[in-house]
């Protein structure tokens, strides 16, 4: 895959605006102008890949909801960007009735079924509007692409499909099959938008083996189907001849249940947990907040702030992986470039002044004219850098702020500790009952670490210790007991996961003060570094890829769409080692693995590694979800 | 019964989506026939000749038009492009060579076309402000237009980097044509590197009118010779004249030839200001607004303030009075009682 799925993607998306046809590369067209109408997984989608900018530039000069009041626009082609469901079908029908537009591009983000086709067809022939439906498409476009390499599912309806809808109590088996359809269906545009079967590998007995088992179904119908298959001539005349298939690995949240509770300290994890950031968007409150008010002054209004995290952000791409204080280091670093540039554009003025008044050198005129039109040119680049500068700075600070008050860095160290099962010195106890460090969420999640990475289960006098601790620290108790029925289960099922075994090493103990002309003073944060080590899922991604003989892996099933019967046996055929692989978490998975995997990736030269999850949550959310699981 | 439609899923080979428009048709069709069953009525014929006439709007026609109309600049600039541009080797036809009087017309003719079209723009630009349509349509109005002046800044553009390359070309050919020696003495020189400038420089007039004026010298000269009134000496004098005049005549020329390339880039760079001034303008005017509100906040309140301490004032003189009135009340008890 020379193009990244987030290409593939914009790609296909563009291609879409363009009403269907390849965009053409010339530099001065003549402009088309349409309007884009969307619902809001359409809005899910786009909104990560294209900007404001982009779409007018692609001649869209108005981008509605679907469900709001539109106003008639007489001689506009339309295009619309929607899901099949009975509701936008609906207001397809209204529209078309009403005739808001001059013609009607219907696109729909997964497979359309007959019947829905047949209700739009007789709504357009009751309002004659039959020839006005330009083209209908299938786009299969129903995954969201955040980075280069990270893909989830769906961001509006999210509880349909969370780890708590798929694992509660009193689930029923026609709840269960939606889910999985669902699943199955965006994993199914997935593999059509990268043009590639894969090979699909997935544990016994739980949700994930679910998935694939659907999964292959649907691949198998759709390679069997040679006249409407979406795979041939893709993979042949796609450019890049890769003649590896890549692997596709369908892990499950249970596996793992440690990572999500993990407080972090690389920057977008950091980002994701402690601020609210959804689709490379962070919105943060700004303003008066830490200034003390005197009395009768009116309190200082708190404007919400958002900012776009983007791929074309170079100091967001090189360093969302890296841990917090090199961050803060790196835009100390950008900000002094970025005054010294500045200065060279204020020097270039005063030369200007001074030799203004010198006539005779028409050479030394052209060359200041020459300096100036540069000069001139990069100021917006300068402009752009600064805004970046800026963006980064505030969302810093924020972070800071965060891990200041809650003393994010003690929990940090403390579970790295307990996951990779090296000596601690202070008692968790002193931890928990410690007032002012963490919210009692923190505590409940390192309680909860704990209680999971423990080899055996602690006896029952020092469980009431920990809870009475945590019950003084207004801890909610809930997830603890479904995280007991877990526990219970998955030590019947297979032996405690693996951590890893390597420890953060603090450099140096001292307080990391920096310089006074800079912003962040990170007094009392210990200056932490990461040591590379792998989490479960990455070293089960690990083995399947190198085709290594672990006991973990070794009872994993195994699936080939391609093959003509449909096998049972779990003997891969396939010897070499994969040099692709696609890691999908049924479940929920957020940054930190991510991360882990990216990391992995790049140790491993010519190693091509794509996170997906079905939702993406940090840890407060799965800790709502844990509580709800408890409650029943 | 619905028959089953060959459709092509994927006719590019990076075509993802699938084209299900045939196969709307088809449902179309399977709906219409539903209804003939059903006996619903469906008088589609009559109305799809009617519907045909939907009014379009003025303001997309025009847009439209200024669209064609931008088209067709760009179309004419690029056909004669080559040409314009072509530095002219030794074996290049005369056809295809452009005097540079058509070069100017081009360029007149271009300029005025680009100022037409972005009247053209404005004009409907003040339009849409004045009419009152509904919000979404406005925007729709306003974003069309900018895309149509992004579209002509792309073709002047276009024109500007020509004209750009051209000036600077004949730069260089001035730059290199001044190899032309300047003593009157060495006339066999002169003459031997008349024809090499010549090779050179064939294009331009004033490269011409040099070699003309060296030509017409040198027929002076030897028309001095061969008439041999004049001594040597007044000869010589001519030839230093000439000589001094011609290279004076350079010297002004290529002067003005930069000056023009120079104000070319200037008025490039004035656009990028002005663009950045205007840009100013309104937040000048947003920051004024602001200062004139709160100079009138300022107002009031000091207005406020002078009541307050009239108030205040007053209360004081009530209290002080009651006050008195108590003492003395208590005074006159006192009296009375004892």
């Amino acid at each position: 895959m020379a193009t990244s799925v987030r290409e593939k993607q914009t790609v296909a998306l563009k291609r879409m605006l363009n009403f269907n046809t390849p965009p053409l590369k010339n530099a001065a067209a003549e402009p088309v102008w349409k309007v884009l109408i969307y619902d809001r997984f359409g809005q899910d989608i786009i909104s990560p890949l294209l900007s404001v900018k982009e779409l007018r530039d692609m001649g869209i000069t108005l981008h509605l909801l679907l469900h709001s009041d539109r106003d008639p626009i007489p001689d506009v082609p339309a295009i619309y960007f929607l899901m099949p469901t009975e509701e936008n079908i609906d207001r397809i029908c209204q529209d078309l009735r009403s005739q808001l537009y001059e013609s009607y591009f219907l696109n729909f983000i997964s497979a359309i079924s007959r019947s829905k086709l047949e209700d739009i067809a007789s709504a357009a022939l009751a309002a004659n509007a039959v020839s006005q439906v330009t083209k209908v498409f299938d786009q299969y476009l129903n995954f969201i692409t955040l980075e280069d390499d990270m893909f989830i599912l769906c961001h509006q309806n999210k509880e349909l499909i969370s780890y708590h809808a798929i694992n509660r109590a009193d689930i029923q088996d026609t709840d269960m099959e939606a889910i999985m359809d669902t699943i199955v269906d965006s994993l199914f545009c997935f593999f059509v938008t990268l043009g590639a079967v894969p090979i699909i590998r997935c544990p016994r007995g739980n949700a994930a083996e679910m998935v694939a088992v659907k999964l292959d179904k649907k691949l198998r119908e759709n390679l069997r189907d040679a006249r409407n298959s979406l795979f041939t001539g893709d993979s042949m005349t796609a450019g890049q001849f890769s003649f590896q298939r890549p692997l596709l690995v369908l892990a499950d949240r249970n596996m793992d249940m440690a990572t999500p509770l993990h407080h972090t300290w690389t920057y977008q994890a950091l980002i994701h947990d402690v601020l609210d950031f959804h689709l490379n968007r962070v919105m943060m409150e700004e303003g008066g907040g830490t200034d003390p008010s005197h009395a009768g002054a009116r309190p200082k209004k708190k404007t919400k702030k958002t900012y776009d995290l983007t791929a074309a952000d170079k100091f967001w791409q090189k360093h969302k992986g890296s841990p917090f204080p090199e961050v803060a280091e790196s835009v100390q670093e950008e900000l002094d470039a970025y005054r010294a540039q500045e200065d060279e554009v204020k020097r270039l003025k005063s030369i200007m002044g001074l030799d203004g008044e010198d006539e005779g050198a028409i050479s030394m005129l052209s060359d200041n004219t020459a300096k100036l039109t540069s000069a001139v040119s990069s100021l917006p680049e300068l402009l752009e850098k600064k805004r970046l500068i800026d963006l980064h700075t505030n969302v810093a600070t924020a972070v800071l702020d965060h891990i200041k008050s809650r003393k994010l860095d003690v929990y940090f160290e403390y579970e790295e500790k307990l996951m990779s099962k090296s000596t601690i010195d202070k008692s968790l106890l002193d931890v928990i009952g410690d007032p002012d460090a963490g919210t009692p969420e923190d505590k409940m999640r390192l309680f909860l670490i704990y209680y999971i990475t423990a080899q055996q289960v602690p006896s029952e006098s020092d469980l009431e210790q920990y809870r009475k601790a945590l019950l003084d620290a207004d801890c909610d108790l809930s997830p603890l007991n479904y995280i007991k029925q877990w526990k219970a289960f998955t030590k019947m099922a297979s032996g405690p996961a693996n951590y890893g075994n390597s420890g953060v090493k603090p450099m140096g103990l001292f307080s990391r003060v920096m310089n006074t002309g800079s912003q962040f003073v990170m007094e009392g944060v210990k200056n932490l570094g990461l040591k590379q080590h792998n989490l479960p899922v990455t070293r089960i991604v690990d083995n399947l890829m190198e085709m290594k003989s672990q006991p973990e892996t070794d009872d994993y099933r195994y699936f080939d769409p391609k093959m003509l019967r449909g096998s049972e046996s779990s003997i891969p055929r396939n010897k070499n080692p994969f040099q692709e692989a696609i890691v999908f978490v049924v479940g929920g998975g957020n940054y930190i693995e991510y991360q882990n995997l990216v990391d992995y990736a790049k140790s491993k030269p010519g190693r091509k590694v794509v996170y997906g999850c079905s939702e993406l949550f940090n840890a407060a959310q799965f800790m709502k979800q844990l509580s709800q699981l408890g409650q029943k | 019964m619905t028959c089953r439609f060959v459709y092509s899923a994927a006719s590019a080979p990076s075509d993802m989506a699938v084209d299900i428009t045939l196969l709307f048709k088809a449902s179309v069709k399977t709906v219409k026939t539903r209804n003939k069953a059903i006996g619903v009525n469906v008088d589609s014929v009559k109305d799809e000749i009617f519907k045909k006439s939907r009014p379009k709007s003025g303001f997309s026609l025009r847009a439209k038009e200024v669209i064609t109309n931008i088209t067709k600049l760009k179309d004419f600039l690029l056909q004669h492009r080559k040409d314009y541009v072509s530095a002219g080797s030794l074996i290049s036809t005369d056809l295809s060579r452009m005097t540079d009087s058509e070069r100017d017309q081009i360029d007149q003719d271009a300029q005025t076309f680009m100022r037409t079209c972005s009247e053209a723009i404005k004009q409907l630009r003040s339009e849409v402000e004045k009419q009152a349509t509904s919000a979404q349509i406005k925007e729709h109005r306003v974003a069309v237009l900018d895309l149509v002046d992004m579209y002509l800044r792309g073709v002047c553009k276009l024109y500007s980097e020509q004209r750009a390359i051209r000036v600077k070309r004949m730069v260089d050919k001035k730059r290199l044509s001044r190899l032309a020696p300047e003593h009157p003495g060495k006339v066999k020189k002169t003459a031997a590197e008349e024809p090499a400038e010549e090779k050179v420089v064939k294009e331009e007039s004033p490269e011409k009118n040099m070699s003309e004026v060296q030509d017409s010298s040198l027929n002076l000269w030897e028309e001095g010779r061969v008439e041999d009134e004049l001594s040597p000496e007044e000869i010589q004098m001519f030839e230093q004249e000439n000589q001094k005049l011609v290279s004076e005549m350079n010297n002004l020329v290529d002067e003005v030839r930069q000056i023009e390339g120079k104000v070319v880039e200037i008025s490039r760079l004035q656009e990028i200001f002005a663009e950045k001034v205007l840009q100013q303008e309104t937040d000048i005017d947003n920051i004024h607004q602001l200062v004139v509100g709160a100079t009138e906040n300022v107002k009031e309140g000091n207005e406020d303030i002078r009541e307050a301490i009239k108030n205040n004032a007053g209360f004081r003189v009530w209290i002080l009075f009651f006050l008195v009135m108590c003492s003395f009340s208590l005074l006159f008890l006192d009296w009375y009682d004892g």
